[in-house]
């Protein structure tokens, strides 16, 4: 096979001075399906974003079909063939499927009138050569997720493209879900296609791909067959040491119950049921995962916890005290809470990183202020950010700096740090892991698990079925608002899991 | 810090050279035009001392927006703050007659308070009714505006002026000179002080900081989100209304039509420039004050109109706030090629 794209010492800086690509060298063949694996920050992301013309490189080469090319947008590269397909998908929800799909290319009649049926049949043709199973006519607001990710690749598809660039295309799908996708790209790839796929999922990736390109810290480790690797190896490639899979959860008999939801039934403005009798406890030294499908109540289920939102109905208690209605400063009393979204709920990004670590805190511990809490005692405040720093293992340059400079990974764990350190029995994580590269979430998992022998309550709200199952004692599954069952992890499966994560979804179309 | 600084000489100096050529395709002399509005500014201790003198409420009134903005509270009500501020004081100044030492205090207290309150207006119509202070301090504005005409042409009205203007103030409440500095400066400087302070090292100040950057965060840390606001509100109120008093007291001495028309708006402006910090707030609004002071002179000695420094100031604004992002960018461009050619490692 010869090399259909290469890129040669690729280097892109993105300022001040984060070397997201650091001469990166790599090859692609005509028809494989190329994965390009790392940790979060690697610059798997920058390199396809690169190539694509989304992120202009500051140096570097690149050649497709033996021709130097470097596209200005995204629009050039789909000229040339090579289309990609974003983790957050972007289609009219009220639109079809085949509308969706010939947005922006439609075929025209006369007087520039779009051509629908033409449209359309050519749509429906395409769906049955790729055999993907799609209904043209339904409107995408109906659709599975994963059915909007096939529209989105058949959105390029239609365009004639010939290089597909797929970036995390897995995270938003249900196990179930996952083999289907794999079974297209396979036939895309059987039929002349280009793939290259980004993850960091190396199970995935093994079973994809025909070859796999390992990324760390914006340098190419290598590019390997996939005959010729393990996942244990290409952990230790992508985060340059050995990593541990299997769970380090030690049997332990659950104590006093701590956390405690009766009855709780939330509303959306417009009266849809959003959360419908929802019962559940925590005790302590216990970690309770709630898995599903994103968008089925976890969402408000959290906001009812933290008091950002009030239910029509039920109970919430931590240790026998109601806090339904408590204000949330008497909730965080209580409650520890990691957000899943670092920047929009955990983090002021330019306050500097002593005063990120200092929220709550400063409020019930009586050390981080001064003259009966009217000043604030950023010398205490300063000696905590060492502890926690210390403690957590935060690589930091200075705690004065702005926050922002923290990467990913170092954000979360000072979050997760200023939370943990809260004497709180109860603990609520919200994606805890999200977004992180695989030796910060092992970390992450340790901490937990460092919370559940120091006899604290925890709900571990995730989309990460890997994830729940290596942590939770029990599984609690989420589905339109409602608990679809409830299992001990010794008695069941994933397949079980995913099967309720399913029940009462929307039909893959 | 370096980088702050450098970047904002960087846009003064721009802006001045466009202002030059702006001059020079009028036909007037740059250097002898900018070399009259500092010499009439800064650079003589007489017209200097005038120059700080303007600057107070400009720097008062920019501080109270910088405070607000930098809270996440979008309070533009300082004009109406001002007014109200000035109101309360010279009716204070003209019913109250004390011993100086306590006079000056009880009237900056007064103006203070009226800034404070006509501010918590808003603060109330937000928590009772949800009602976006952007909308209502504006709209406050104009109340005071109209209701400040009123009081000094009808119930206050000097018996023995033939415009609207109240009687002056008792002599007690005028704020001396001492070596030609007005000491409404030195008032100005505490309250800066006691602002950065405030900001920078109180609980309350912290929490409003986080909470202008990102409020919901603030929030779930447990902040009380309503008090802050409504303490920003007062707070940034109180620091327009001490503008106005301070224009009374250190000046005409009485309140008449129209005063402190622009200084509140300007100040509003100097906060956008100063990206509201303090200390930058405290410089800018010296040398903003600087232009408009020297501006006068300048028409004295050169045949260049005075309206060259409302140019100069809108050049000023544009380039400083376009500038900043782009001078970063500049540099961090710079840098990002020099580390281009460094060898593979």
């Amino acid at each position: 096979m010869t090399d259909l794209i290469t890129m040669q010492n690729m280097v892109k800086i993105f300022p001040p001075n984060v070397t997201a690509l650091d001469h990166v060298s790599v090859e692609f063949r005509k028809g494989e399906i190329h994965s390009i694996v790392g940790e979060n920050g690697a610059g798997k992301s920058t390199l396809m974003k690169v190539l694509y013309g989304l992120v202009p490189p500051n140096d570097g080469v690149i050649t497709f079909e033996g021709q130097q090319i470097r596209f200005h947008n995204p629009g050039e590269a789909i000229a040339r063939g090579i289309g990609m397909v974003h983790q957050e998908i972007l289609l009219i929800s009220e639109y079809t499927v085949w509308e969706n799909i010939v947005l922006g290319v439609e075929p025209v009649l006369s007087l520039g009138r779009m051509d629908r049926e033409r449209a359309r049949r050519q749509v429906k043709e395409k769906i049955e050569e790729f055999q993907f199973n799609l209904d043209p006519d339904v409107v995408v607001n109906d659709i599975s997720v994963a059915a909007r990710q096939k529209v989105e690749i058949l959105k390029l598809l239609y365009r004639n493209v010939s290089v597909l660039i797929l970036d995390e295309p897995t995270a938003v799908l249900t196990p179930q879900e996952i083999p289907q996708l794999f079974a297209e790209l396979h036939r895309l790839g059987d039929n002349g296609h280009t793939i290259l796929f980004v993850s960091h999922r190396l199970d995935e990736v093994l079973e994809l791909s025909d070859r796999i390109t390992v990324m760390r810290r914006g340098k190419k480790i290598d590019t390997v067959e996939v005959g010729s690797t393990s996942k244990e190896d290409l952990a230790h490639k992508m985060v340059g040491r050995d990593v541990i899979f299997t769970s380090r959860r030690t049997p332990k008999t659950p104590g006093d119950s701590i956390f405690k939801i009766e009855g709780l039934n939330f509303k959306s403005a417009e009266g849809r049921d959003l959360l419908k009798d929802i019962n559940l406890e925590v005790c302590a030294g216990e970690i309770v995962g709630v898995a599903g499908v994103e968008g089925n109540g976890q969402f408000e289920l959290v906001n009812t916890i933290m008091g950002l939102s009030e239910p029509k109905s039920g109970r919430i208690l931590v240790k026998g005290e109601d806090i339904t209605s408590a204000s949330i400063l008497d909730r965080r009393r209580l409650v520890a809470f990691v957000p899943q979204d670092r920047g929009k709920m955990g983090s002021a990004l330019y306050a500097s990183i002593t005063e990120n670590a200092s929220m709550t805190h400063h409020l019930l511990n009586p050390s981080f202020t001064r003259w009966k809490g009217l000043l604030m005692n950023f010398h205490f405040a300063g000696l905590f950010t060492d502890e926690l720093q210390e403690l957590f293992s935060v690589n930091m340059s200075s705690k004065d700096s702005p926050f922002k400079s923290l990467s990913g990974g170092n954000q979360q764990k000072v979050i997760l740090g200023r939370e943990l350190l809260l004497p709180n029995p109860f603990i609520l994580l919200d994606q805890p892991t999200r977004g992180l590269d695989v030796g910060s979430i092992e970390y992450v998992h340790e901490q937990i698990l460092r919370m559940r022998s120091e006899d604290r309550a925890v709900l571990l709200i995730s989309a990460d079925l890997e994830e729940i199952f290596l942590l939770a004692d029990r599984i609690l599954v989420l589905s339109r608002g409602t608990i679809a069952g409830v299992r001990r992890v010794e008695d069941t499966s994933v397949e079980e899991i995913g099967l309720l994560m399913l029940q009462g979804q929307k039909e893959a179309v | 810090m370096i980088k702050k600084i450098l970047t904002g000489l960087m846009g003064i100096f721009i802006a001045l050279l466009l202002g030059a050529l702006l001059m020079l395709l009028q036909g007037y002399n740059p250097i002898e035009t900018y070399g009259a509005l500092f010499q009439f500014s800064l650079f003589r201790p007489g017209p200097f001392a005038t120059t700080l003198k303007n600057s107070v409420p400009l720097i008062l009134t920019g501080l109270s927006a910088s405070i607000a903005f930098a809270s996440g509270v979008v309070n533009l009500g300082q004009p109406g703050q001002l007014l109200m501020g000035a109101l309360a004081a010279t009716l204070g100044g003209i019913y109250l007659d004390l011993p100086a030492p306590l006079m000056i205090p009880v009237l900056l207290l007064l103006g203070m308070l009226g800034g404070a309150l006509w501010a918590g207006i808003a603060a109330f119509l937000r928590l009772a009714f949800n009602m976006n202070e952007f909308i209502v301090t504006l709209m406050l504005n104009m109340i005071a505006d109209y209701f400040t005409a009123w009081a000094i042409a009808f119930p206050f009205m000097d018996k023995g002026a033939n415009s609207p203007m109240t009687p002056p103030v008792n002599s007690s409440g005028w704020i001396p000179e001492v070596g030609g500095v007005n000491l409404s400066v030195l008032i100005m400087l505490i309250a800066v002080a006691a602002s950065w302070f405030l900001f920078n090292k109180w609980r309350a100040g912290y929490e409003w900081r986080i909470t202008g950057q990102n409020s919901l965060f603030a929030r779930l840390g447990g902040c009380d989100t309503n008090k802050n606001f409504t303490a920003v509100m007062l707070v940034t109120g109180a620091l327009a209304g001490l503008a106005g008093c301070l224009i009374i007291l250190a000046g005409p001495h009485r309140f008449l039509r129209g005063l402190g028309a622009n200084y509140a708006w300007d100040g509003i402006m100097v906060a956008i420039v100063a990206n509201n910090g303090i200390i930058a707030t405290l410089l800018y609004g010296i040398f903003f004050a600087a232009i408009q002071t020297g501006a006068l002179g300048m028409e004295l000695v050169t045949n260049v109109p005075s309206e060259i420094s409302q140019v100069l100031q809108a050049v000023l604004v544009l380039v400083i706030v376009a500038s900043r992002g782009v001078l970063e960018t500049v540099v961090d461009r710079w840098d990002a090629r020099r580390r281009v050619k460094e060898p593979a490692t």
